[in-house]
């Protein structure tokens, strides 16, 4: 009888019964923040489009090299970040612990190497002259009349990416020293990761690609 | 009682489509009519009426899947089966596949960074990045976040909701264009510029 029943469950996707969704209410949770928190992202980038497409000029100061081979890495980085937390996950449901606490920790450092990489590239231009509201000064003699706004979106969404990395970072930390106990919590934050991984892919080429410096008007 | 429970869910599903039809038209006869400018007021009112039509299809297209003239195309596999934690643990992608999915999303930024590297026209440049980070993004979501092993109800909780969503923010960009358009400032330094 209860096999029956389990059959008329699994046959009828949308009835769902008692398990409409058939996961855990950490993984439910995880996913409804994962779709609040696109919606910011998504804010946040429209507007970014927003301000760009209604402004006469806007600057595009990334030479290729060094600018974009530098976030090229970045992207690396991060996608490798999303490799071995797959494999964390994996690990975890093989019941592999301690196979489980390396990846997340290989995890934590490409994270890490994420941050501290951003972090060199935001000292170079706030050490150009670069603020949420100023452009510097060459970018104003290079594109005269430029949107200020360039900082405040720079700044703004790689900034609050580079917080869900850090964020990230030690919400791994936590689930890899506490591994035996919060096995199952592997796989939420591996949701976690993938989704700042995600969000890397429309920022990536929205912010850099997008502004790439190809007449090399800065001169560097 | 079977029978007439039959017909009246038939009847209901044939009002539906109908009105998911009537709202497709509506958008379709709103982008060809002559007053269409792609504005604000036009793109929300295309927009409302195509996520009607979606409301109104997903009775029917369930209707469809719960009688088999449809399946289900987000699994490949016959539905994974059911009740018990361990079984529940062992379906999903591999350690290959998933290495495989990387190495795919690594190919699409080379040829995202390719891209910028032989300089294509903004707006093409801007409509292939994106073409090219959604599909990484349905890669991301449905491989190393698992969705696409996930329950069907989850799946057409988050997905279709967040399609709109983002749709909705996106008709706010014929406002940024006519501001683009009609700044005083900028055009009259324009003119200085050339006088």
């Amino acid at each position: 009888m209860a096999e029956a029943r389990a059959e008329s469950l699994a046959v009828n996707d949308w009835g769902g019964g008692v398990h409409p969704y058939r996961v855990g209410h950490r993984k439910l949770g995880m996913w409804l923040f994962i779709m609040s928190d696109s919606l910011t992202f998504g804010a946040l980038l429209v507007a970014y489009s927003y301000a760009r497409a209604s402004s006469v000029k806007w600057p595009t100061p990334f030479p290729f090299s060094p600018s974009i081979i530098f976030s090229s890495t970045m992207t690396l980085v991060l996608l490798s970040s999303s490799l071995t937390m797959v494999f964390a996950v994996s690990a975890a449901k093989a019941r592999k612990l301690g196979s489980a606490r390396k990846w997340l920790i290989a995890t934590m450092l490409l994270g890490l190497t994420f941050i501290v990489l951003h972090m060199m590239e935001w000292s170079h231009l706030i050490g150009e002259g670069l603020a949420p509201f100023e452009l510097p000064d060459k970018w104003k003699a290079a594109w005269p009349g430029a949107s200020p706004l360039f900082g405040s979106t720079f700044f703004g969404i790689t900034g609050l990416h580079m917080f869900h990395v850090f964020t990230g970072v030690c919400y791994l930390g936590v689930v890899a020293a506490r591994v035996k106990k919060l096995r199952e919590d592997v796989e939420v934050a591996g949701l976690y990761w993938h989704f700042v991984d995600l969000v890397w892919m429309f920022v990536f080429p929205l912010i850099y690609l997008l502004s790439v410096d190809y007449h090399n008007v800065l001169g560097e | 009682m079977v029978d007439s429970k039959g017909r009246e869910a038939k009847a209901l599903i044939g009002v539906m489509l109908a009105l998911a039809v009537l709202s497709l038209g509506v958008a379709a006869w709103n982008v060809m009519s002559d007053t269409f400018r792609a504005g604000t007021d036009d793109l929300f009112l295309v927009l409302v009426c195509l996520m009607l039509a979606l409301l109104f299809a997903v009775p029917v297209l369930m209707w469809a899947h719960a009688n088999g003239m449809l399946t289900n195309p987000f699994a490949d596999e016959p539905l994974p089966e059911v009740a018990g934690e361990s079984e529940h643990e062992t379906h999903g992608g591999s350690d290959k596949q998933n290495t495989i999915i990387w190495i795919v999303l690594l190919g699409l930024t080379a040829f995202e960074v390719l891209l910028a590297y032989v300089q294509v026209p903004i707006n093409l440049m801007l409509i292939i990045l994106m073409g090219a980070s959604i599909i990484k993004a349905a890669l991301i979501v449905a491989y190393f976040m698992h969705l696409k092993f996930e329950r069907l109800s989850l799946i057409l909780t988050i997905v279709p909701t967040l399609v709109v969503l983002l749709c909705l923010f996106a008709i706010l960009f014929p406002d940024s264009f006519r501001l683009h358009n009609m700044r005083p400032a900028e055009s009259v330094e324009q003119v200085q510029h050339e006088g």
